[in-house]
């Protein structure tokens, strides 16, 4: 009988024992995104709303290109050197406490915007600091040997130069080409390459952004989306414009694994111009279709200021990552000219 | 003696010894800190979802670390959509620790929902829930309602098997045996029934780490031996404590059973808890037709004492009755209100312990009251009919 008792109450101390865990602390509250408001003794778990302490700052890819050391050649040829360099090692964190190897183009996901005019020469030095092959692949126009599929470049400080003009007009995706391909691409091997016209574009406030997806746990299926990598961080860290301010969006679609995505505008529409190819508009509307590696370029003005969201309308990739707002400010500056005007 | 004993009994004490502290060193040799020899291949992390309750506009996942190495919980999600959360008492998790993830989220009843956890790896692991049911809250009503249902499972049909004393004490020897043999066929059904179900709830629940089938092996064996042993010595000392030979057996019989029937109650439970009404109504009605037969187990060994009174022989069976009957409440309350799959597997583990014991207490019986084996017909058709009536009833619940 003794051991009988012993036994159950061994075991009930087994059964109970989970519950002497959840010990008591201070309170904290958050406000979910429904306005809920929830206490808890623990912690929260949040990377919609949680400020990102993430080292890769979305904000400053945004508006960030990169011309190249220029130099002119005897014909008046610009020359626009790059130096690019590729590593495999990097582990980052891609949404609060979420850490993923990302393999990288100079340390970032996506890599630099390279932005050239049509005509120019580039010259683009890359370095394999990887442990794996890699390479570049620019979408475009330029010599079969430059295509950067064939030439592999080794692990460990292998070197090739690109060169070739750049051209033709428009937003371009370059990424890297060495096979397994899809495992190069997924991990963040590529970026933005923009040829502008020679007679340049109407003076806008330009953004760069790529639509790419993150495969945390290797299952071919995408455990989140982004605007440039991080997870809701245009949500978080809303992307402040003026009203009445031509903005003008390079748009790169980088997702694997799934079919289609998708560019949804708030309270406005924009002229669209896939791969940015053509100076006239192909459409206005609020809502684009792209498929792996299409890209194009937006243009739009706000009339009214405010909080307007821009998100995938495949609404899984919202809910996901791929969601951001653009806080529209009051232009002072416009209004004076308009007050002018009127006078 | 003494002294020419002394110092064989040390070399003895030092044989046992040796061996053992060569084992030590060799476990600190490879496990030990500083060591590198197994350091080699990778340790995945690995997760649990072991509850999901629905509690007002919340969903409340409880998650244990079930790999090998500590990790953090990163990040929730229902339907592969990210949610805002807290976990308590935070994100890390030891190994075998637990967490309290809560979701605000305004969920619908009766839906399908799959939860996520994400881990600080990118890993993310799923449970699907396949009807949101809100989870029980305790209250006296409730409390009321499964000491019913207990009462209703448990005590009411093995009081009514007890009923049919008087009818095993007239009939002759050979169909008293049938009837013994009845019940082990019963019984062994329900036994098989039991560990079957601790696997099954194991290998839904638990994480592989725990090593469901054989916890399931282990805790029944050590529940077998633990009442076959207090069982001996209760039956030995009959005479000691006043009971007589058979109403000892009898007793045993009705521990066995209100072991098992806990596990019953539990399953009962467990069933309305996680919300599967029409589920517990099966589980009600089969396990209430059932149990009568319980009660005709316990009342075959009494049979056999003829000097009880018929005053105490009444008081003893409804003692027996309760003994055998009412675990079924506590069950169905631990079931309902504190459902945790690791403990429904060690009761179930129990359970099938204590029937496996009451079958060979039974099963020694006929064999000393019979002719010193079991082929007799009356044993033969007892448990093959007992295992089809069983299987049969099976199938209808």
């Amino acid at each position: 009988m003794i051991l009988l008792l012993s036994l159950t109450i061994g075991l009930s101390a087994i059964v109970v024992f989970p519950t002497f865990s959840e010990a008591q602390s201070e309170q904290k509250t958050f406000v979910t995104h429904s306005g809920a408001v929830i206490r808890t003794t623990g912690e929260v778990i949040d990377p919609l709303y949680t400020v990102s302490t993430v080292e890769f700052d979305p904000m400053e890819y945004l508006r960030e290109f990169n011309y190249g050391h220029v130099s002119e050649l005897p014909d008046g040829t610009i020359v626009r050197e790059f130096t690019i360099i590729a590593e495999d090692d990097k582990v980052m964190e891609v949404s609060p406490g979420v850490f993923y190897n990302v393999w990288t183009y100079n340390g970032t996901v996506p890599g630099p915007t390279i932005r050239a005019t049509e005509g120019d020469l580039l010259k683009i030095n890359f370095i394999n600091n990887g442990s794996k092959e890699h390479t570049i692949h620019f979408h475009g126009i330029h010599p079969a040997e430059m295509d950067g599929v064939f030439e592999a470049v080794g692990p460990g400080g292998g070197k090739f130069v690109y060169e070739f003009e750049a051209g033709p007009v428009g937003v371009h995706p370059y990424h890297c080409h060495v096979m397994p391909l899809e495992e190069h691409i997924i991990h963040g091997l590529y970026g933005v390459f923009i040829v502008d016209p020679k007679e340049g574009r109407a003076p806008a406030d330009e953004m760069v952004m790529v639509l790419n997806g993150l495969d945390t746990d290797f299952d071919t299926e995408n455990n989140f989306y982004a605007a440039n990598t991080i997870p809701f961080y245009y949500q978080h860290h809303p992307i402040q414009i003026n009203t009445d301010e031509l903005i003008r969006i390079y748009v790169v679609n980088m997702v694997e694994f799934d079919p289609i995505n998708n560019f949804h505008l708030h309270g406005n529409l924009y002229k669209y111009y896939p791969t940015g190819t053509d100076l006239v508009p192909s459409f206005y509307t609020d809502m684009i279709t792209l498929s792996q590696t299409e890209r194009g370029i937006m243009e739009f003005e706000y009339s009214y200021p405010g909080k307007y969201l821009f998100h995938a309308h495949k609404v899984e990739f919202s809910e996901k990552g791929w969601v951001g707002i653009f806080l529209v400010n009051d232009n002072e500056e416009q209004d004076m000219e308009k007050v002018d005007y009127g006078n | 003696m003494e002294t020419s004993h002394k110092p064989s009994k040390g070399k003895m004490i030092a044989s046992g010894v040796i061996p053992f502290l060569l084992i030590i060193v060799l476990a600190v040799y490879i496990f030990g800190p500083g060591s590198d020899l197994l350091d080699f291949g990778v340790s995945l992390p690995e997760i649990t979802i072991e509850k999901v309750d629905f509690v007002g506009s919340e969903i409340h996942v409880t998650v244990r670390n079930t790999g090998p190495i500590p990790l953090e919980v990163v990040m929730a999600d229902i339907n592969d959509r990210i949610q805002p959360a807290a976990i308590e008492p935070d994100r890390f998790l030891e190994r075998y620790e637990t967490a309290l993830v809560r979701i605000p989220f305004a969920w619908n009843e009766a839906e399908p929902y799959i939860i996520g956890l994400t881990i600080e790896d990118g890993t993310r692991f799923e449970k699907e829930v396949e009807a949101a049911a809100p989870a029980l809250e305790p209250s006296l009503e409730l409390f009321g309602l499964f000491a019913v249902i207990g009462t209703y499972v448990g005590i009411i049909p093995v009081m009514i098997g007890l009923l049919w004393l008087p009818f095993i004490r007239r009939i002759s020897k050979s169909k008293y045996h049938f009837f013994l043999a009845l019940t082990v066929g019963l019984l062994l059904f329900l036994g098989i029934d039991a560990i079957e179900e601790a696997i099954e709830v194991s290998n839904e629940n638990l994480a592989g780490s725990f090593n469901g089938v054989l916890l399931t092996v282990t805790v029944s064996v050590l529940s077998f031996l633990g009442l076959y042993y207090v069982g001996q010595k209760l039956i030995d000392n009959a005479q000691l404590s006043g009971l007589s030979k058979p109403v000892a057996i009898a007793l045993m019989i009705a521990i066995g059973i209100g072991l098992h029937n806990f596990g019953e109650g539990l399953a009962i439970g467990a069933a309305v808890g996680l919300g599967s009404i029409a589920f517990s109504t099966f589980l009600i009605v089969g396990f209430a037709l059932h149990n009568t037969t319980e009660g005709i187990a316990i009342a075959g060994p009494l049979s056999k004492d003829k000097t009880l009174s018929k005053k105490s022989l009444i008081v003893k069976l409804i003692g027996l009755g309760l003994i055998a009957g009412s675990p079924a409440i506590f069950g169905a309350w631990v079931g309902g209100f504190s459902y945790s799959p690791f403990s429904s597997v060690i009761f179930l583990a129990i359970g099938a312990g204590a029937i496996f014991q009451v079958i060979v207490v039974i099963l020694r019986m006929i064999r000393e009251e019979g002719d010193k084996n079991f082929s007799s017909a009356s044993v033969v058709s007892g448990i093959s009919i007992g295992m089809l009536v069983m299987y049969l009833t099976s199938i209808l619940v």
